[in-house]
């Protein structure tokens, strides 16, 4: 189950015409898509759009009653192959997936699919990772768009545009036999809003019909001479259809003024964010009144030429808001206006920054630049103040990358692994995607490479040399499932690997919202869980292989020296088991509560350090880096440097024990049991202890009271 | 001018609840007559990472008067943001930075901080400095509601974000109602009175203006030796003659070095002390007795040096009971059991014993081993047990034996030693003699962090010929000693010392 529930927010999706749906993008869009009459819907979870994997999953009653298939997808190449479904048939499907990573994944299947062309209307929701927040790498999905010949749809984001983008999208990929992108910046997926809703459809011809009336077409399958015959449809005939249809439905808008000699051209994501910077300058209202002309790229790809000529042709300038690199519009926009000989000056990232994020204020200062020179009379007349401070404070304020969370199970496999590197020296270690990543962070600084999820092991391979190091290599359960079995297991079998592979199991797909996949313990109503990864890698004949309880760290120490060591050749795996934190504490917390205010016997374990003993050297945290483990000040005023000291925030992992015992740190820390509505015993036990412990206390203090300074 | 909407930000921290104060406002925003925006860029961030929930209220008479509908923004424009709350005190900086502060904006943050990894993961004190913070963010914004909002959300067992929320309606830079924020907080049903409480006192500390939290209370200085026993009053009037510089510092030792051992290991602390009383009094200059005060703090942690005694003996003190149950939150009448974790190894065992026992057995690899199959590794003991009570209690009157003990033995002679190098140093550089002094902050902790302290400590002592050697031999030393702390493996130091000794052979 994933880390939000979304069960009281699903119920809205049943609402009908003419209602007022509120809520987040990926909410909306997940109501367009029900309002659409889709038949299956697949994805796979990442950042912006776990969401609606968790929207879907959280829906799946609605869903069913309405007949749409719903797939949490083993990877996106699984989600992008699963709209081969509206290949023969006139089913509609969707997909969705964080990109551009997803993208990549998915791209062998949605070239095929580009290629053979689709008869229902194919939709894929990209997440579009770029720019702050985000955790990968800045490309553009723009790119994948032009080479397959898919639409690639940019809506304004605001949640009729996102609805309304949805639908029509499907309608473009059936009038043009082609499957369509629908780009979703993070904040669009992530804002809230409201729309006026349709009444969800029932697909005419289901998945039923299909499955019982099969149809085959050899020219849709890409293979000589199809796959020939298909780039030439792809041109001839799909590009001029969906251009038609582009144009008669307006999905591109012409908004502001009707006249002027410049204007300003915008991809519809970033339409609110013009508008603000404009507004900014003087230059629009709230309402996006302005009588600067402005045309909307509601559709990013393909451009509708003659759209362009039209709005260009009476121009001198136009500034062009186009947001990453390369600049796939500007070039082409300059070569239409080229070869329809228009000489108006097309002016984009020679004002705009060539790459990273669009902000309103890069924005603005842009407009203001492209206004000096082409319309002075509006440019502003004094420079906006630059409010960001170039003081010290920039120098003051720490860097907060995201870390492991309160007592993460991870966090102990790191502190064995640098405890492991002090005995036997350093080794390289090859990461991959997932929580476990913030091992590169301080205060574990451990892992060399990530060359993408599941390829942990993948990105080791070439170390094959015969050394006196091992190499290690990291995978998340999700990574493994995802496709570390085959990439990354199966090939170190085959390839005769000597290396080792720490797999963390933690039950979900944690970084992503604790979706649940094959290993997960949890019972899941519509998902078949509890397929341990143990078996899969001894399965697939890897012979060295330990499961071990990752809070455990002496023993997680001795596994992983051992697997470091070992005389043993073959791939070694080492499979880290532990529920995440997040998780766990979100499905054990409410019930200790509730025993508690039942009045049963509950006790709660947390840590704490005494502020007399620690000498504030901080070791601990650098073994441990837990947000709850943290410094204060010393109370000794003699000392100069902080104490550690363990927050309220503490779950009682036990990391920071472990880490003192193995370590051989320091004796300051304690773990505190707290008794709630304690039994006869415990409480008979404790009078008595007390009675016994505080007659002790009394007489040491009876002896330091003769060397008492008289103010303590 | 146009309607223009109320742009609001929250910084804060993933696990911080932004997200909730944001549902709250936009909740609450609407049942007041807005139409309401909020995004947020959560991800991976939430993992712990500084996040931003942005928030736009348009005042939906006017939308319907136009008939339009509103374009609001997605992020906050720089030098556009009419409320900005700081779950935390670098986060309103980050907003600084940022440019998310102007005149225009009301400011309500939480003066608390959250330690971030970089600052807690020091050898020593890597805490940022935040007066500078403070000042700037004060001269950035039109307006600023400062208080320490985690405590206030502790005060009332509220979520901080129940009090942030209070805190922008006392405020009034927002036009939306008490009562429709705290309508909000019921309907969403969770933990509603508590986050009522923290709600109402956020309210009201805001709408009192809440002191500044630079206005933090001094320390008074202790009043000296007030009834003091018998046994140590003759110590505490020999404090009576020293320099008020010196006085509270050394007061502090021997309070320390007192509480260590006995009355006799106080006088032998004053003895030496007055060493370097005498050497202060001789010169005059500017940083009149700064060997003095500095000789007085660090031979008071030198002397009260970390055994198992004084483990045990803290432990197990009736204040530190009290002090655990205040730490981990435990009302009164709850029970409350305690576990340590004890690692002894042969070493911390053979420290209490008279060296001539200690040496042989340490030397032995058989008497080690032994011992170290009879300590059997990690040990927890149960300090609320009475088994466990005992057992520490008992370490903790070995103090009887402590003077015969080889790490007295050891720990004295690299005190005279150490001492006896300062007072060398005092007469030529006295400048370089403080920084000898202050040389001893490296010797801390226990087990493999104690014997790394000491190794990087006698590294140092053993170049002190060569730095002297430098255009300013203080500032070398104290550079080294930086050095030392500024990283575990010893790699910076070992860096540094060979800055020292190559800097030499370029003069020679």
């Amino acid at each position: 189950m994933a880390e939000r529930s979304f069960a009281k927010e699903v119920e809205d999706l049943r609402i009908g015409e003419g209602e007022v749906f509120r809520g987040e993008g990926i909410l909306a869009v997940t109501k367009a898509l029900l309002q659409s009459g889709v038949s299956y819907v697949g994805g796979y979870q990442g950042a912006p759009i776990s969401h609606l994997m968790d929207v879907l999953s959280d829906a799946q009653d609605i869903l069913g009653e309405l007949g749409v298939h719903f797939e949490a997808s083993a990877s996106e190449a699984a989600a992008a192959a699963m709209l081969a479904a509206s290949v023969n048939y006139p089913l509609r499907g969707a997909v969705t997936w964080k990109s551009t990573v997803g993208t990549n994944v998915a791209s062998d299947a949605l070239s095929q699919l580009a290629s053979s062309g689709v008869t229902g209307g194919a939709l894929v929701i990209l997440g579009e990772d770029y720019g702050e927040g985000s955790s990968i790498m800045q490309e553009r999905s723009h790119a994948f768009a032009m080479k397959s010949q898919m639409w690639l749809l940019d809506p304004r984001p605001n949640l009729s545009s996102i609805v309304n983008a949805v639908e029509k999208g499907f309608e473009l990929s059936e009038a043009s036999n082609t499957p369509v992108f629908l780009e979703l910046r993070i904040r669009a997926c992530h804002v809230y809003g409201s729309f006026v809703a349709k009444n969800n459809a029932r697909p005419a011809f289901g998945l039923k019909n299909a499955m019982e009336n099969p149809t085959r077409d050899y020219g849709r399958i890409v293979l000589p001479p199809s796959n020939f015959a298909h780039e030439i449809e792809k041109i001839d005939r799909r590009r001029p259809a969906a251009i038609d249809f582009i144009k008669k439905h307006r999905l591109n808008e012409f908004l502001g003024g009707s006249k002027g000699d410049f204007g300003i051209i915008v991809q519809g994501g970033l339409y609110n964010t013009l508008n603000r910077a404009m507004e900014l300058l003087g230059l629009s209202d709230a309402f996006g009144e302005t009588d600067i002309p402005i045309y909307c790229l509601n559709v990013a790809y393909p451009l509708i030429d003659d759209e362009v000529k039209g709005f260009c042709l009476d121009k001198k300038a136009v500034l062009l808001v186009e947001e990453g690199q390369p600049d796939y519009i500007e070039q082409a926009v300059n070569s239409i206006l080229r070869n329809a000989d228009i000489q108006t000056k097309v002016v984009g990232k020679e004002v705009l920054p060539l790459a990273g994020e669009y902000t309103s204020g890069v924005i603005r200062d842009g407009l203001a630049s492209f206004l000096e020179k082409h319309a002075p009379h509006l440019a502003p007349t004094a420079k906006p103040a630059n409010v960001a401070a170039q003081s010290e404070v920039a120098s003051i304020v720490p860097q907060r990358p995201a870390g492991f969370c309160t007592g993460c199970p991870e966090r102990p496999v790191f502190s064995a692994m640098k405890q492991v590197e002090k005995e036997i020296g350093k080794f390289h270690v090859s990461c991959d995607i997932g929580c476990h990543l913030f091992s590169i962070l301080p205060p574990f600084d451990i892992g060399n490479t990530t060359m993408g999820y599941g390829l942990g092991w993948a990105g080791a391979s070439a170390f094959g040399a015969d050394a006196s190091q091992r190499t290690v290599s990291m995978m998340g359960d999700g990574g493994f499932w995802h496709n570390g079995l085959t990439s990354g297991v199966g090939n170190a079998v085959f390839n005769k690997n000597d290396n080792v592979l720490i797999i963390i199991d933690n039950g979900y797909s944690a970084a992503t919202g604790g979706q649940d996949i094959l290993s997960s313990r949890a019972v899941n109503r519509t998902k078949s869980t509890n397929n341990p990864i143990a078996k899969a890698v001894k399965g697939v004949g890897v012979e060295w292989v330990e499961e071990v309880h990752t809070y455990d760290i002496a023993r997680m120490k001795r596994v992983l020296k051992e697997a470091m060591t070992t005389a043993a050749k073959g791939p070694k795996i080492i499979v880290a088991q532990a529920e995440c934190m997040l998780n766990k504490q979100r499905r054990e917390k409410p019930l200790r509560d509730n025993a508690i205010r039942e009045g049963k016997r509950v006790v709660r374990a947390r840590y704490g350090v005494d502020p007399d003993t620690c000498t504030g050297d901080h070791s601990c945290i650098r073994l441990s880096g837990c947000p709850s483990l943290t410094i204060r000040d010393n109370p000794d005023p003699l000392r100069d440097d902080p104490v550690a000291y363990v927050n309220n925030d503490c779950v009682g992992c036990g990391v920071c024990g472990e880490n003192a015992h193995a370590a051989i740190l320091c004796p300051s820390f304690y773990r505190a049991e707290l008794i709630y509505n304690p039994g006869g015993l415990d409480q008979f036990m404790a009078r008595m202890r007390a009675t016994i412990i505080s007659f002790l206390q009394r007489r040491a203090d009876r002896r330091r009271a003769k060397l008492s300074f008289g103010d303590a | 001018m146009s309607v223009r909407p109320i742009k609001i930000a929250v910084m804060a921290l993933g696990g911080q609840g932004g997200g909730v104060l944001a549902d709250w406002i936009v909740k609450a925003g609407e049942r007041a007559g807005y139409i309401a925006q909020s995004t947020s860029v959560p991800g991976v961030a939430q993992r712990t990472g500084a996040t931003i929930y942005y928030v736009e209220l348009f005042p939906r008479s006017e939308a319907e008067k136009q008939g339009k509908e509103p374009v609001l923004a997605l992020m906050p424009a720089p030098g556009d943001v009419d409320i900005l709350l700081a779950a935390e005190m670098m986060e309103a900086g980050r907003a600084l930075t940022r440019g998310f502060l102007s005149s225009q904006t009301t400011l309500i943050a939480s003066a608390h901080r959250i330690y971030a990894i970089g600052e807690k993961i020091a050898m020593s004190d890597g805490r940022q400095d935040t007066d500078a913070v403070r000042r700037e963010v004060d001269a950035a914004v039109g307006r600023a509601v400062w208080f320490d909002m985690e405590k206030t959300a502790e005060d009332a067992g509220a979520v901080i974000s129940a009090v942030m929320l209070g805190a922008l309606a006392g405020s009034g830079a927002s036009p939306i109602a008490r009562e429709i924020f705290e309508e909000e907080i019921r309907a969403g049903g969770r933990a509603v009175e508590r986050n009522l409480k923290g709600f109402s006192f956020g309210f009201d500390a805001a709408a009192a203006g809440a002191p500044p939290a630079s206005a933090r209370q001094s320390k008074a200085p202790p009043a000296i030796g007030v009834g003091a026993a018998r046994a140590v009053k003759p110590l505490v009037d020999r404090l009576a003659s020293m320099p008020e510089a010196v006085r509270s510092v050394a007061y502090q030792g021997l309070k320390k070095v007192v509480d260590h051992q006995d009355a006799r290991y106080g006088a032998l602390y004053l003895d030496r002390l007055e060493r370097f009383l005498r050497i202060d009094a001789a010169r005059n200059g500017a940083d009149l007795h700064r060997l003095s005060s500095a000789v007085a703090k660090y031979l008071a942690l030198a002397m009260a040096y970390d055994d198992v005694v004084r483990v045990a003996d803290q432990k197990t003190r009736r204040s530190r009971f009290a002090r655990f149950r205040e730490d981990v939150r435990a009302p009164d009448d709850q029970i409350v059991r305690v576990w340590e974790f004890m690692h002894p190894r042969p070493e911390e065992i053979c420290d209490m014993l008279p060296s001539a026992m200690a040496r042989p057995l340490l030397a032995s690899r058989q008497a080690r081993g032994f011992l170290s199959i009879m300590l059997g590794g990690g040990r927890r003991v149960a300090t609320t047990n009475v088994s466990g009570f005992l057992m520490l209690n008992a370490i903790a009157s070995l103090r009887f034996m402590r003077r015969a003990s080889s790490r007295y033995q050891s720990e004295q002679a690299r005190i005279d030693d150490w001492l006896a190098l300062i007072e060398k140093s005092a007469g030529a550089d006295y400048a370089f003699a403080c920084e000898i002094a202050a040389l001893q902050r490296l010797i801390k902790g226990y087990g493999d962090t104690h014997a790394r302290g000491l190794s990087n400590y006698g590294r140092i002592i053993a170049a002190l010929d060569q730095m002297k050697q430098a255009d300013d031999p203080a500032k070398a030393l104290r550079r080294v000693r930086d050095a030392a702390m500024s990283d575990e493996n010893g790699d910076a130091l070992q860096a540094a010392l060979m800055k020292i000794g190559g800097s030499e052979m370029a003069a020679a």
